[in-house]
């Protein structure tokens, strides 16, 4: 991140509860739980008042959920609706997926999203923040390998297969 | 050469009403500011409802909901629709939900500093920049992060976020998709217009602004777009009653004309005893111009149909006509009696002066320079014009009839007896109130508007319009002051539910004192950059990125303190100006209040306050000054009464004549106000006027049946004229008692029953049938 000198890491869970409702959930450094539902985020934090905005505000959510939705509830059209898809394979079981974001505004916030997977589970996910930020979600078992320190290029490699 | 002479005189008379015309379309300013027509305030409440009425903030408020095919379309709307009113100069609010940080305006965001309330407990110092810090840590890893990275450098402790908390409506609904939406799935709107909520024109031009606006919108086919507010009702108001009057001005016109072709026979004579009626309405506007620098629009309205008086003298002119008699003659034979009636008729009219209301005063003038024009062009011009050839109506076979037929009817000396005992045993029967105090059951507003009034009002929280909590001082920094003294105890009241929102100006802006503390609280450059430094050891900040915080604190510190005039070039500005209002040297501070569960507790603060807030009820307020407005009203009218019996004393030099014109006109005005009573009727301003004017045409056909003498062909000749005026009369007034709004209705009604019991008891009580 830009604004800071190293990067920043935190983790939890995040879940899909059905329909267009996503929970993330952080545990560790302190507890947060954000939602997702009806075009609002509520963003709840211990010992601070509950924050909520529009989900307009915030278009990492929105495309966050946009491909999370589709790709865990298996809706190609509503994948397809939302970005521009460009389709990797690596190998036989290894792919990525790359998505460009069809609406300007939000390509404005974000301008590429990539989903490295490996068979039937995407393992990584990796959002190019217009502004140079970059934002690296590393998935299921993927999650527990997150290095101490880590470096773009050290989670790019993790990302990619290794 | 008579006829070149009559030419002359008809081109000479049409010359002056083109110039008089040119003159008035030139200079004439309409004005449809309702208020002008209201009374005059006289107490502080009143003057206050009187500003409240048209420009407090409650009444420039217009509620829209955007019905879609969708929720998201209806967001999608909402959220283009406050994009493309914002700007707009007829707009001071544009609101929909989603807290837009543009409203602060950029040039005032330093002063951020001085407007919240943070730095009243804290301390830009290590400890508390530190917590801060961490805390946008966190933020920086959490789904606000795109919203809140482009405000960090600048606002690290989140002041604009806290100030758009302060100043989101505190009860607000239910925000989907980033904008209010009802339970209806209604995309929500709150629009604050520049224009006075009760001047119908401004405000139809606010809200075709916003229509044309949203019909210029991509993608809002299928959707629909409903506005409320005071403002639209006075809009819906205004086209209804014009229309209605319209529609029914139109038929009873072609009416009117059919009736004088029918007495008359002569398109001549028809068209040429439209002049003086021409000449008095346009002598009336003439001078109401000269006079005021905006005539009001329903003076003119009810003015047109005040002058219906006028159209009298000609018709007394055509039927008085004898046969082979030249018309100068006639008119000198009828002059005196046509002179009294005209005289009386403006004194009736003049009461309307002394009422202080400023609507009626040119109501008066237009109608007594009206009637002064149209007898005077009767008697010194029309006769001149007349055909020389008339038929007399004296010889028309069923007016010899109706003559007998009403020289036979029977005239006990007990009937003016009768009739009083009868009027004053239905007024004493009559069922209270006797008096229509509420102005609002006039406005001719559809149930179902008001309910989704009532129902978008409470989606929205939107202010009650009917009550307002003020704080009085000699400043506007005293209101502030007071404002903010009082602001826990008016958030105690939200807290505890009596009331769901409180509109109060140091929510906007705090006083001077407050802001100078909070300013000297700011410290300086290094101790600042310092106390960061400290906060952010072992915090992954690159340094350097809060240089901008660091700017706009020094910046603060220097600022000139933030006073209403200069916030008032933004938005949020505009808002509190509409809170703060100056009168007599004093200011006042303005508090709405949204949902309003119990007055009573709202009631108790303002007592407890001991003076310094005050609970202003404008529903009472207004009604009090119907009740001041009515009591100058019978004032003038008592006035007018006593001038009439003098002039109708001294016109006729006698007391017992003056008592046979006057009797039966006292008596018939009670009995229209008996058998409305009796019907339910609650007597409102507009039955008042409207009683007025039926006692002038009351008065005219006392007077010609008074006047009647031996001559039966003349008795035949009054009896005509009355009868077409008599007939005109309820044609025109007995189609607007068919009205369906409640205003036109009462001046039908109350006229036609006046001329027909004026006719019946002046034709019963006439003195010579006795002696005959």
């Amino acid at each position: 991140m830009k604004m800071l000198d190293q990067p920043l890491v935190v983790s939890g869970q995040l879940a899909w509860l059905g329909g267009d409702r996503l929970e993330r959930r952080v545990e560790h450094p302190g507890n947060e739980v954000s939602t997702i539902a009806d075009g609002e985020v509520t963003q709840q934090r211990d010992g601070h008042e509950v924050r909520r905005f529009s989900l307009k505000r915030a278009p990492q959510l929105q495309l966050l959920l946009d491909s999370f939705v589709a790709l865990l509830g298996g809706d190609p059209t509503r994948l397809e609706q939302a970005f521009t898809i460009r389709r990797d394979a690596v190998d036989a079981t290894r792919w990525s997926l790359i998505l460009t974001p069809r609406d300007p505004r939000l390509a404005q916030a974000v301008s590429q999203v990539q989903i490295d997977g490996r068979g039937n589970e995407p393992r990584c996910m990796r959002m190019q923040e217009a502004d140079g930020d970059l934002t690296i979600d590393l998935l299921g078992e993927l999650a527990a390998r997150m290095p101490p320190a880590p470096t773009r290029e050290a989670l790019a490699t993790l990302c990619a297969g290794g | 050469m008579r006829s070149t002479r009559r030419l002359f005189l008809l081109l000479a008379w049409l010359g002056g009403l083109a110039t008089l015309g040119a003159f008035v379309a030139t200079r004439l300013r309409i004005s449809t500011d309702l208020r002008s027509f209201m009374p005059a305030p006289t107490t502080p409440d009143q003057r206050l409802l009187m500003e409240q009425v048209g420009e407090g903030p409650g009444s420039r408020l217009l509620l829209l909901a955007i019905t879609g095919r969708d929720e998201a379309q209806a967001a999608g709307l909402s959220q283009h629709l406050v994009a493309s009113l914002r700007g707009d100069a007829r707009y001071t609010q544009v609101l929909n939900g989603s807290f837009d940080l543009a409203s602060l305006d950029a040039a005032l965001l330093p002063y951020r500093y001085l407007l919240s309330p943070t730095l009243d407990q804290n301390r830009l110092d290590a400890a508390f920049l530190r917590d801060q810090l961490q805390q946008r840590l966190d933020d920086l890893s959490s789904p606000a992060a795109t919203l809140l990275k482009p405000l960090l450098p600048r606002d690290p402790t989140l002041e604009v976020l806290q100030l758009a908390q302060r100043w989101m409506p505190a009860r607000s609904p239910e925000v989907r998709d980033g904008v209010w939406f009802s339970d209806r799935g209604e995309a929500l709107l709150v629009v604050q217009t520049r224009a006075a909520g009760f001047d119908p024109d401004a405000q139809g031009l606010a809200i075709d602004g916003i229509r044309h606006a949203f019909d210029a919108l991509p993608d809002h086919a299928g959707a629909h777009l409903v506005v409320s507010g005071p403002g639209y009702f006075s809009v819906v108001a205004n086209a209804q009653t014009r229309g209605q009057a319209e529609w029914i001005g139109r038929i009873s016109s072609i009416g009117f004309v059919l009736l004088l072709l029918l007495a008359y026979r002569s398109v001549g004579s028809l068209l040429l005893s439209a002049l003086p009626i021409a000449t008095a309405a346009l002598a009336g506007i003439a001078m109401l111009v000269a006079c005021f620098p905006q005539v009001h629009g329903i003076t003119l309205a009810f003015g047109f149909t005040l002058l219906g008086v006028a159209q009298e003298y000609p018709i007394r002119v055509l039927s008085h006509r004898r046969a082979g008699e030249d018309a100068v003659q006639s008119v000198r034979d009828l002059w005196p009696l046509l002179f009294t009636a005209i005289l009386s008729a403006s004194i009736a009219y003049l009461a309307f002066y002394a009422s202080g209301v400023n609507g009626l005063r040119q109501l008066a003038v237009f109608t007594v320079t009206g009637l002064l024009a149209a007898g005077f062009s009767t008697r010194y011009a029309l006769p001149y014009l007349l055909p020389l050839r008339v038929r007399d109506v004296a010889d028309m076979a069923w007016l010899h009839a109706a003559r007998r037929w009403a020289d036979a009817l029977p005239r006990p000396r007990w009937i003016p007896l009768a009739v009083a005992i009868a009027t004053v045993m239905m007024l004493a029967g009559a069922q209270a109130p006797f008096w229509q105090n509420d102005l609002s059951a006039l406005t001719p507003l559809p149930q179902d508007l008001l309910l989704r009034d009532a129902r978008l009002r409470e989606a929205l929280g939107a202010p009650d319009v009917r009550y307002l909590l003020i704080v009085e001082a000699p400043t506007e920094q005293g209101v502030l002051a007071l404002s903010e003294r009082w602001e826990p105890a008016i958030e105690q009241l939200v807290a505890t539910h009596a009331v769901d929102a409180i509109e109060w100006p140091s929510r906007y802006l705090p006083s001077e004192g407050v802001q100078r503390a909070r300013q000297q609280a700011l410290p300086d450059r290094p101790t600042l950059e310092q106390a960061l430094q400290e906060a952010g050891q072992g915090l992954p900040f690159k340094p350097g990125l809060f240089a901008p915080f660091v700017d706009d604190v020094q910046r603060a510190r220097a600022l000139p303190l933030l006073t209403p005039e200069r916030f008032a070039a933004s938005p949020l500005g505009q808002r509190l100006a509409a809170m703060l209002v100056q009168r007599d040297g004093r200011w006042l501070g303005l508090g709405t209040l949204s949902g309003v569960h119990d007055m009573a507790a709202v009631e108790r603060f303002a007592r407890d306050s001991q003076g310094q807030v005050r609970l202003l009820d404008l529903k009472v307020a207004a009604e009090s000054l119907v009740v001041d407005y009515r009591a100058r009203i019978l004032r003038a009218l008592l006035v007018a009464t006593a001038l009439l019996v003098l002039t109708v004393t001294l016109a006729l030099r006698s007391l017992r004549r003056a008592w046979h014109v006057l009797a039966p006109m006292t008596l018939a005005t009670f009995l229209v106000l008996a058998v409305e009573r009796v019907a339910g009727v609650e007597v409102s301003l507009f039955h008042l006027v409207a009683l007025i004017l039926a006692a002038g045409l009351g008065l005219h056909y006392a007077l010609f049946f008074e006047r009647d003498i031996g001559d039966a062909a003349e008795r035949r000749r009054t009896l005509h004229a009355t009868l077409v005026c008599v007939a005109s009369a309820l044609l025109v007034f007995g189609m607007l008692a068919w009205s369906s709004i409640p205003v036109l209705r009462a001046i039908g009604l109350t006229v036609s029953l006046g001329v027909a019991f004026h006719f019946c008891l002046s034709i019963l009580m006439a003195p010579h049938a006795r002696q005959d």
